[in-house]
């Protein structure tokens, strides 16, 4: 389904009216489930993903194609990180069904485990498991990013130990596949109709360095124009920490304010080796 | 669930060392891959790819179906991989393991979803009859590198592959034997192929081609790109593993690049060597009774 996304270059906007650096509006919760040992919602702009973490905990009965499982399980020196996402019905405009067993989702699941096994310290629990279940509730371009901070929000809320957070974020490039223009300009944060049209790439950085987890492009698009795209990306991943930093201090703040926490349990007194 | 036997801490620890040293266990350069053999079986549409002790073979097949209700003017185009149990004690049959659905999601990216072949062209009947194309993997041999043995093999195989001609005269549609008249190569509309860096070290800071399977057993992480010799990148796949410098993976495209090329010259190669080979001097030449004997 082709759109139309020409008028870029007559006013240098986007279909939905932003600028090709501006974020869409990310919105996000911790502690969403209070049964939960962590949990997450987050928006990016209408894609809207639910996220719970159970664990580190003694690992259940092995499923058969569990799926995205990630860290060293086999040799018993650290917890395993085992994902799973669900895709409901409702979320995208055509009410597709996705089965358990499809490669995309399975694809998926193991980016994410892949992903945050990177940043977080499985190798303190040896013989366990980290389950992450996502939910996507509703689809609108740069699917993967979301689930990525989400998962990451989540895990801080369920308090696993980490390197940083893991930040994710997409960028595209104006110009298509087969043309050669040298004036198109690299975007950030593609919507459903960007994605369908454009080349893009969804990045994920680890904390504030430039070093990149995940790198996913799914489109055809000249070499020359990875870099541009890439240093946006990466760029955009920063300021996606930042507003996933903002929020879990936020939250932080609050519970000390409502005395679920007690203020001064700071990393300064607490036994970090 | 059987799996396969990890390599002892020693071992791990060796090729490690020795990779910081700049030295791999086989002598090879880090950016160098092994010697690559790709022949052609007597039927079309076989590829057979050996790489170091690592061994693909794909075959291309054609049939005519009825295309899929939603898309009535595109023909069907399959890749069908199964890691059988010949290849590694950990594979099942019927039972796909992470490693064969990244290996059929990123063949189908590379292949399908970049538009290398035109499937359009696979139409006959507009939503009544078009060719069904299929693809089949097999993995003979597991030495490491799949993902790039694969993409090559299956690319070989749909190069190779000629489907039987058909007219269509006054609403019949009349599919010919090769004897009646001489099957037709594919619409093909670019070669694309994957290049896997694996990473190493700490940060991720030693990048390496082609690993052997106890690279890989070792590896922290691995990024697959897909490129044709236009530069056209058709897909790119980090998922997860270490964090690498963005930098250090802008260079691995572009040394990808390189490689791609080299890969794109050998396949034109062999398929002109091919050729030849099946030329056996035109209609006349086959007519001819005298024979070898």
């Amino acid at each position: 389904m082709p759109l139309d996304t020409s008028t870029y270059n007559l006013a240098l906007l986007r279909v939905d009216g932003r600028r090709w650096n501006e974020l869409r509006r990310v919105h996000a919760q911790i502690r969403t489930q209070a049964a939960a040992d962590g949990s997450s919602y987050l928006e990016m702009g209408h894609t809207k993903v639910m996220c719970v973490v159970t664990g580190p905990s003694e690992p259940g009965p092995r499923r058969g194609t569990g799926g995205g499982g990630a860290g060293g399980a086999g040799a018993g020196g650290a917890a395993e990180v085992v994902v799973s996402i669900v895709i409901a019905g409702f979320s995208s405009v055509d009410r597709k069904r996705h089965g358990r067993g499809d490669k995309r989702t399975l694809e998926l699941q193991s980016t994410v485990a892949n992903a945050l096994a990177a940043s977080l310290h499985i190798h303190l629990f040896p013989h366990s498991q980290v389950n992450i279940s996502l939910h996507v509730l509703s689809q609108d371009g740069s699917l993967l990013a979301a689930l990525i901070n989400a998962a990451a929000l989540a895990c801080v809320d369920a308090g696993i130990p980490m390197t940083d957070y893991v930040a994710a974020c997409t960028a595209g490039s104006t110009s298509t596949y087969a043309a050669n223009d040298e004036g198109a300009d690299p975007l950030l944060d593609l919507n459903h109709q960007e994605e369908q049209e454009l080349p893009g790439l969804t990045v994920a950085t680890l904390g504030e360095s430039d070093r990149v987890v995940v790198l996913v492009c799914e489109s055809r698009v000249q070499v020359s124009r990875l870099e541009g795209m890439l240093a946006v990306g990466v760029d955009g991943c920063k300021q996606v920490r930042e507003i996933l930093d903002r929020v879990v201090r936020e939250k932080g703040r609050r519970m000390v304010q409502e005395g679920t926490v007690e203020k001064g349990i700071g990393l300064n007194e607490m036994d970090v080796d | 669930m059987p799996r396969d036997a990890e390599p002892s801490l020693n071992e791990k620890q060796f090729v490690i060392t020795a990779l910081q040293e700049n030295l791999r266990l086989d002598g090879r350069e880090l950016d160098q891959y092994r010697p690559l053999e790709l022949s052609f079986g007597d039927q079309y549409g076989a590829a057979d790819v050996q790489l170091g002790k690592t061994r693909v073979l794909a075959k291309a097949t054609a049939e005519v179906t009825v295309p899929y209700t939603d898309r009535p003017l595109d023909g069907i185009f399959t890749i069908a991989t199964e890691l059988s149990p010949m290849a590694s004690p950990a594979f099942e049959v019927h039972r796909p393991t992470e490693t064969e659905v990244l290996l059929s999601r990123l063949l189908e990216k590379t292949v399908r979803r970049s538009g290398a072949l035109d499937t359009e062209s696979l139409c006959l009947v507009a939503g009544q009859k078009c060719w069904s194309v299929r693809v089949d993997v097999h993995v003979l041999s597991h030495d490491g590198n799949l993902i790039d043995a694969s993409c090559l093999a299956v690319v070989a195989a749909l190069r190779h592959f000629r489907k039987p001609d058909t007219s269509m005269d006054a609403g019949v549609l009349s599919v010919y034997t090769p004897a009646e008249r001489e099957p037709v190569p594919l619409s093909w509309l670019h070669s694309p192929f994957c290049v896997t860096w694996s990473f190493f070290g700490e940060e991720g800071e030693i990048a390496v081609l082609d690993a052997t399977w106890l690279e890989e057993q070792v590896r922290v992480g691995s990024c697959t790109v897909s490129l044709n010799k236009h530069g056209e990148i058709c897909q790119i796949a980090k998922l997860g593993g270490t964090p690498v410098d963005a930098v250090s993976l802008l260079q691995c495209t572009s040394v990808a690049l390189t490689k791609v090329k080299e890969f794109s010259g050998l396949l034109d190669r062999k398929l002109a060597e091919d050729l030849k080979r099946r030329d056996k001097g035109g209609f006349m030449s086959e007519l001819r009774a005298e024979n070898d004997r």
